[in-house]
């Protein structure tokens, strides 16, 4: 037995560069159905995790997709917008702790997140480096985000304005970044953290300028009554907010109108947030408040569905693959029809002869099956972090 | 100790073919070298399956000493097959993926009848000294050249001191040269190992060679001048 494996080794070894090809063609046969399989499953699990950490979102109508991928990970076209009334109105409740969530403008493709301290508290964020933001005009990064603008605590960082001509007052915002968090893996790694009334400053609904009744501004005075000061468009705004400047920085109106991509809602317990449901559940009700889990699930079963079809292409190939190592072996072994009758002819017993060729074809495949179980094994060790790295 | 080969009213026919292979009688002395002559598709090599126990004859016998070989079973036959025939073939028939030494003791791994220890292996490299390729053990056969190869296959052959050496035109494929190079060599493994040498050949220089020639044309006996 030992002196056929020795001659079945020994022929491998000749022709290791075919027996490369064939053990690598099986491998990726055998591997790509498990592989994808165990990828999509632990992405199914993260996208999933996110979405039942967070129980309740409320948001204007519209497409539930769309506010519970802006709300959650950043990464959607901006949704109807909602209102800054609904967070008073569900803190009024009482039956939730809302976190109001504003997504709309950028750092260079890093996604701005107007929100407040309760975030951090409720998605476990943690400071690596610096100090959470404290005042108007700060910023604190995910570690992606921070990696990404090749930036840290203490430097500066400026708004993408939404378009080149934004004569509607959108202008870039400098700030100042306090802090970058720990890597939490997720999508908060890829944001700017800055209070929601910054984002509502970048909007321009909140600004900063000259003092109207210093003399500098003086000329600039059109009008002035006992309420109202008319000034023309000479009145220096400030694009930066800074010690100095801090103070005239205000907004004009109600901000229970201003925008919010969505109130983050933390029921107390599991009545109140079935009572919370109920309430925002109305036809003539303006906004809408949803489940993420109940959304990510439909959306994953969309997934799911699209997956069969992408295993089903590569059960295909791997059946055209598999035809084509068979035909391979086929034709090795009609090649090998005289190394065959030789080896009988010597006296090799037609079963060992057999055997030896057979025992060749196991060893590729026994060697294809124990590479694709490592590759397999690999994928479930480090799938999680590929996916994080690459798709989060 | 050489054997004697006795055949009795052989006859032989391929299925499905048209091929047929009579042989009344034909006895080869215990020592003796003997030449097969005839055109193609006359039988030679027929024959000397028949001898070696590969084919079965449809009726016949074929006693090497007192064994008729065809009233063997299969695994019997086989085993009389190792211990006591070398085969040469005219293609020389190395495996390409083993070195010149594993080629040489192949016959001690494909069966479990024999055994493969040192002294086989030492008796392998005398072998190769003896047919002057023992500078070239680790090479594989296409690093050899024709003559060479046939050495390595006569090697194989006789490794297992077979008392009867069939050989299927073993010079065939070979220049002038290496043909009386590698004769020399089949006759001096032969002596050596006192083996009865039945080989096929179309070459008739070679024919004063052997001890005696059968033209398979008429299944006439000549005798050749030793």
């Amino acid at each position: 037995m030992n002196d056929l494996l020795y001659l079945v080794w020994r022929y491998i070894v000749f022709h290791r560069w075919k027996t490369t090809i064939l053990v690598l063609s099986i491998t990726l046969i055998i591997y790509l159905p498990v592989g994808l399989n165990v990828l999509v499953e632990q992405s199914a699990e993260q996208l999933t995790a996110r979405a039942r950490a967070t129980p309740l979102l409320v948001g204007a109508k519209g497409s539930p997709l769309e506010l519970a991928l802006s709300s959650l990970y950043f990464d959607a076209d901006t949704p109807a917008l909602s209102r800054y009334a609904d967070v008073a109105r569900v803190r009024e409740s009482g039956l939730a702790e809302p976190i109001p969530l504003y997504v709309r403008f950028d750092v260079r493709g890093q996604p701005v997140i107007g929100t407040t301290l309760e975030y951090f508290d409720f998605r476990e964020l943690r400071i690596a480096d610096g100090r959470q933001i404290a005042v108007l005009g700060e910023a604190v990064l995910g570690a992606k985000a921070a990696r990404e603008l090749g930036v840290r605590a203490g430097d500066e960082i400026v708004s993408s304005p939404e378009n080149v001509f934004d004569l509607a007052g959108v202008y870039p915002l400098k700030m100042r970044i306090t802090g970058v968090l720990e890597p939490a893996y997720t999508a908060d790694d890829d944001a700017v953290f800055v209070d929601l009334k910054t984002s509502w400053i970048m909007q321009g609904l909140g600004h900063g300028h000259q003092d109207l009744d210093t003399s500098e501004a003086a000329s600039a005075v059109l009008s002035r009554d006992d309420n109202r000061i008319v000034a023309n468009a000479s009145v220096v705004q400030y694009n930066e907010i800074t010690a100095e400047n801090i103070d005239s920085f205000h907004f004009h109106g109600d901000n229970g109108g201003f925008p919010i991509t969505a109130a983050l809602a933390v029921p107390h317990d599991q009545k109140s947030g079935v009572i919370l449901q109920g309430r925002f559940g109305g036809d003539d009700e303006p906004s809408q408040i949803i489940r993420p889990v109940d959304v990510v699930d439909e959306l994953l079963d969309t997934v799911l569905t699209i997956r069969q079809f992408v295993l089903a292409a590569v059960v295909i190939v791997g059946a055209a693959t598999l035809a084509t190592a068979i035909l391979v072996f086929m034709l090795s072994l009609r090649l090998r029809r005289r190394e065959r009758l030789t080896l009988f002819k010597i006296g090799g017993s037609r079963q060992a002869v057999a055997g030896m060729l057979m025992a060749e074809i196991a060893g590729v495949i026994v060697a294809s099956a124990l590479l694709a179980t490592v590759l397999t094994l690999l994928t479930n060790r480090f799938g999680e972090n590929l996916i994080r790295v690459v798709f989060l | 100790m050489a054997r004697m080969i006795r055949i009795e009213d052989l006859m032989f026919r391929y299925r499905g073919g048209d091929f047929s292979l009579r042989l009344p009688q034909l006895t080869i002395a215990a020592g003796e070298s003997l030449a097969i002559v005839g055109p193609s598709g006359s039988g030679k090599t027929t024959l000397l399956n028949l001898i070696a126990g590969i084919l079965e004859p449809e009726r016949g016998r074929v006693i090497v000493d007192d064994t008729d070989v065809p009233a063997l079973d299969d695994p019997a036959r086989r085993d009389f097959r190792i211990g006591r025939m070398g085969l040469v073939f005219q293609e020389f028939e190395l495996l390409e993926y083993l070195s010149v030494l594993d080629n040489i003791v192949l016959p001690y791994r494909i069966t479990g009848a024999l055994t493969l220890d040192a002294g086989v292996r030492e008796r392998a490299r005398r072998l190769a000294a003896d047919v002057g390729i023992d500078d070239k053990l680790d090479r594989f056969p296409d690093q050899l050249s024709q003559g060479e190869r046939q050495r390595v296959a006569i090697c194989r052959a006789v490794i297992v001191e077979p008392p009867v050496l069939l050989a299927d035109e073993p010079t065939g494929n070979l220049d002038p040269g290496n043909k009386d190079r590698v004769l020399d060599i089949l006759f001096a493994c032969a002596r050596a190992n006192d083996s009865t040498l039945v080989a096929v050949t179309h070459d008739q220089e070679l024919l004063p060679r052997f001890d005696r020639v059968v033209d398979f044309t008429e299944f006439l006996t000549t005798e050749a001048a030793a």
